[in-house]
């Protein structure tokens, strides 16, 4: 079955047909929704929102890129634009806490290197984690990356350096460790 | 861009960053049949004029580059802006520095105005498609020996980030969208980088 005429079977009203588009592309989705998110119910909602998009957005679909980048795309469109708001939101939350708790000493982590590497992963600027996301853990090209943040794919590899060299600056005292 | 990938220890504790489960298929399945119900949301878009200034920007761009291209050794370029060129070496590759100051002034002028009319609720139904002109000339510069400069490949590479985001704005796009954009322009430090870019008093031809 390819793209097009599973479109053209969406686009008729076939419930069928949109099953299976979702059965297609729903895992990738999804894998892509929670590394950015971090929290099943988030990437759930994001998943969701993606899909109907998709099925709403399907006619305008030009076929310029493959259909799974075009999903990529609005995806993480999606996610990140969540994440935003949850990250503002989060932002004005813990405003008030700490307006109350001024006196709690803060908790320090074990310096685990899986903690600290989900910490300095966190701390990448949105671009850096994303590309880096989708490149190391997802598997994703830079072509891909690229068509699916509307950049060049140079621009996805030179994000991704720049992660990388961030992730080896915050984890260097791992260094020695990892080089013995 | 040389490929120089985390050594395996630091790979293998980033491949637990955020390790998905398997997916919850009939649960979303649901939802989505559900969510596929309710009302879609209104654009709120309202009309302006960019697409005449638009149109002029990259005309600017391409005289500009055209003009570099053309000049060779033998014809010195005359920058039709006062700006950081050196007379000794004011060969093709300063045209392109010049270009690249002017869009980056353009780009400047844009990204404010953009984060003006949004904070007004005006925002221009036009905007996506000037971000997607300026984007454009963007790759151009990128692919120009403007981008040889470190960190004018890095701002170009930045803003092409941005101006993406804004690209892929539809009439689908709400308020509160644009104003996430909006918070990562203002994260990212964007503006006070290109008006450190920018010398003081360059015009913005095309603008």
């Amino acid at each position: 079955m390819t793209d097009h005429s599973l479109i053209e079977r969406v686009l008729a009203g076939e419930a069928s047909a949109e099953r299976e588009l979702y059965d297609a592309h729903v895992d990738r989705v999804f894998r892509l929704a929670y590394r950015m998110a971090g929290e099943s119910d988030l990437a759930q909602d994001f998943v969701q929102e993606t899909f109907i998009k998709v099925y709403s957005r399907l006619a305008t679909f030009r076929g310029e890129s493959a259909l799974s980048t075009w999903i990529t795309s609005i995806a993480l469109s999606v996610a990140l634009n969540g994440l935003r708001k949850v990250k503002r939101f989060r932002q004005r939350e813990a405003g008030l806490e700490e307006a109350v708790t001024v006196t709690e000493t803060r908790r320090r982590t074990e310096p685990d290197l899986h903690i600290r590497m989900r910490d300095a992963i966190d701390k990448l600027p949105e671009g850096y984690r994303t590309v880096f996301v989708m490149h190391d853990m997802e598997g994703y090209t830079h072509e891909e990356i690229g068509s699916a943040l509307g950049v060049q794919s140079g621009t996805s590899k030179a994000q991704l350096f720049r992660a990388r060299a961030k992730l080896r600056e915050a984890l260097a005292d791992f260094a020695g460790e990892s080089a013995s | 861009m040389i490929e120089d990938p985390l050594d395996p220890r630091l790979r293998d504790a980033a491949a637990d960053y955020n390790k998905p489960p398997e997916t919850p298929r009939e649960a979303m399945w649901a939802a989505i049949q559900s969510g596929r119900t309710r009302p879609a949301r209104r654009p709120i878009w309202k009309p302006l004029l960019w697409g005449g200034l638009a149109a002029a920007a990259v005309l600017v761009l391409g005289i500009l580059i055209g003009r570099a291209l053309m000049s060779g050794s033998h014809a010195p370029v005359n920058p039709p802006i006062a700006g950081p060129v050196n007379p000794d070496t004011a060969t093709g590759d300063n045209a392109f520095k010049v270009a690249a100051v002017q869009y980056l002034s353009q780009s400047e002028v844009f990204l404010t105005t953009f984060r003006a009319d949004l904070k007004q609720g005006t925002l221009d139904q036009n905007a996506g498609r000037r971000a997607q002109e300026l984007l454009s000339s963007n790759r151009l510069l990128m692919d120009s020996p403007a981008a040889r400069d470190p960190k004018t490949k890095a701002l170009l590479q930045d803003l092409e980030l941005v101006l993406a985001e804004i690209a892929q704005m539809t009439d689908q796009t709400d308020k509160n969208e644009a104003n996430m954009i909006d918070d990562g322009l203002e994260q990212g430090g964007l503006l006070s980088r290109l008006r450190t870019a920018v010398p003081a008093g360059q015009p913005t031809v095309g603008l």
